[in-house]
């Protein structure tokens, strides 16, 4: 796309003319501004600054594409009015596979040519660039600079012409080739067209299909796009920087009221009482019942701590925690173990003197223990036991699974935004197993 | 920043606040029985715990 403004003193006109090779009306809406124009009958290169429209080449249309805006169609992009007048299908061949896409030449007397290029349906809207920007290398990866904002390398491609037909700022033909290099900073992007004589920078901003339906007012239902242009932007784009940063919020604030749960707990010493469980098969019923003592506050867990002094043996306590007033119980049990010794791997030990059972959610009341102990009945012996009630009880854990339960959607949006990357940049010269300049789109 | 994820934190530092207070959890590891009689105090034989008579770990390496 070679850039080219409105020549001073230019006064839009529009002429209708006949191609010189078929006879056929061509109308000539950039009259004075186009180089060329292709007719669509005959397909003829006709030179437009000519005063007899003198043909330049004639070639036979290998294939026919219908532009999906009709040339002369009018639609307004970023504030201005533009005129569709030119078209052509463009593309680049890998691995014997062709891959086109297409472009738009549009006018507006007092602003120049502009261009939109589509792409599996992800549309551009191109302007010519006037400053050439700046070669840089951002984390080993080439790239350009223009203005504040940097481009990283895309791809690099050799770009054929394979059907125009309107008019264009310079003398374009089928069988056209260019080296097109692409640099990307969604949803911005800067070409490159290299020629035999001249290098031509263009700067593309991303649309949505939409955007142009709606400004060209077209009829044909707006086809959704395929895939993931270059430039498109990205829909997790700043989201995932800003929901880590939510996520370190609400951490510090979980932590914050689990300090202040910790501190305001009630830790209510509500029994702390003693006995012997006797080994041995000890005769009658083994069961007995604590005193009775209050839970305070509404509702609140209880944790009931159980010492037993057992030495290589166990003791399991089957318990009740019984409302006295209202006949509700919590049937729960904890084995108490503790074994020692020694082998040909050294001294050995296994479980624990000390066991707790945290009941959650118990409501406030007169509440005794009912208490079943049982043990070895080969092993005779007492077993001290101490059983001891709190009400209240901190429960850090929650406070962490809950960050756990927080991290799943920055975790989701992570996974989300770097897939739309991976498939971005699948499309690109740096794609995994990409075998060089020749991929593209 | 997503307003979901907003009320999705929201409703996870409130449901945690409420269990602080509450002591609620959703793992119990109690069987909750009604109408346990009076009697029990006097005659504690009368009740069995649902835990009563579990397999236990017998020890030892």
């Amino acid at each position: 796309m070679n850039p080219a403004g409105p020549r001073k003193g230019f006064v839009p006109k529009a002429k209708a003319l006949n191609c010189p090779n078929c006879g056929s009306q061509i109308e000539l809406r950039a009259l004075g501004a186009a180089a060329s124009v292709i007719c669509r009958y005959c397909s003829s290169t006709i030179d437009a600054s000519h005063p007899q429209l003198r043909v330049i080449a004639q070639w036979q249309a290998a294939m026919t594409v219908e532009p999906v805006i009709p040339l002369g169609s009018r639609g307004k992009l970023q504030g201005v009015l533009w005129e569709a007048i030119g078209f052509q299908q463009r593309g680049i061949t890998v691995d014997g596979t062709n891959y086109f896409w297409r472009e738009y030449v549009l006018w507006n007397p007092y602003h120049g040519f502009r261009y939109l290029s589509e792409y599996n349906n992800h549309w551009n809207f191109v302007t010519p660039l006037q400053t050439l920007p700046q070669n840089t290398t951002a984390n080993a990866m080439p790239g350009v600079r223009l203005g504040n904002t940097g481009y990283r390398h895309f791809q690099t491609a050799r770009a054929y012409t394979w059907f125009v037909i309107g008019e264009f700022p310079w003398m374009v033909q089928v069988g056209e080739a260019v080296d097109a290099a692409d640099y990307v900073a969604p949803p911005k992007m800067l070409s490159s067209e290299t020629s035999d004589n001249e290098v031509t920078w263009s700067e593309s901003e991303y649309l949505p299909g939409a955007a142009i339906w709606q400004a060209f007012g077209l009829k044909t239902p707006c086809p959704p796009p395929a895939g993931v242009f270059a430039n498109q932007p990205s829909p997790y784009a700043g989201r995932v920087a800003g929901i880590w940063k939510f996520y370190g919020l609400v951490c510090a604030g979980l932590l914050a009221m689990m300090l202040f749960f910790a501190i305001t707990a009630r830790r209510q010493q509500a029994l702390d009482q003693k006995f012997v469980v006797q080994g041995g098969r000890a005769a009658g019923e083994r069961s007995f019942v604590t005193e009775v003592f209050p839970l305070e506050g509404k509702e609140d867990n209880v944790a009931v701590r159980i010492n037993a002094d057992v030495a290589n043996r166990w003791v399991f306590l089957s318990m009740a925690l019984i409302n006295e007033e209202t006949g509700q119980a919590y049937d729960f049990g904890q084995e108490v173990s503790y074994y020692t010794g020694r082998d040909s791997d050294g001294d050995w030990s296994e479980g624990s003197r000390s066991e707790e059972v945290l009941l959650p959610g118990i409501p406030g009341g007169r509440y005794y223990l009912r208490v079943e102990p049982e043990t070895d009945a080969a092993q005779a012996g007492p077993i001290p036991v101490r059983i001891r009630v709190v009400r209240g009880l901190p429960y850090n854990l929650r406070y962490f699974l809950g960050m756990l339960l927080v991290l799943i959607p920055p975790v989701w949006v992570s996974i989300r935004s770097a897939a739309f990357e991976a498939k971005r940049w699948g499309e690109s010269d740096y794609a995994g197993g990409s075998s060089g300049s020749e991929d593209g789109e | 920043m997503s307003r979901l994820y907003m009320i999705y934190s929201a409703l996870v530092a409130g449901g945690l606040a409420v269990s602080s207070i509450t002591g609620w959890s959703p793992f119990t590891p109690y069987d909750e029985v009604k109408g346990v009689p009076k009697s029990v105090r006097n005659n504690p034989g009368a009740y069995r715990s649902h835990y009563a008579g579990y397999a236990r770990y017998l020890g030892g390496k």
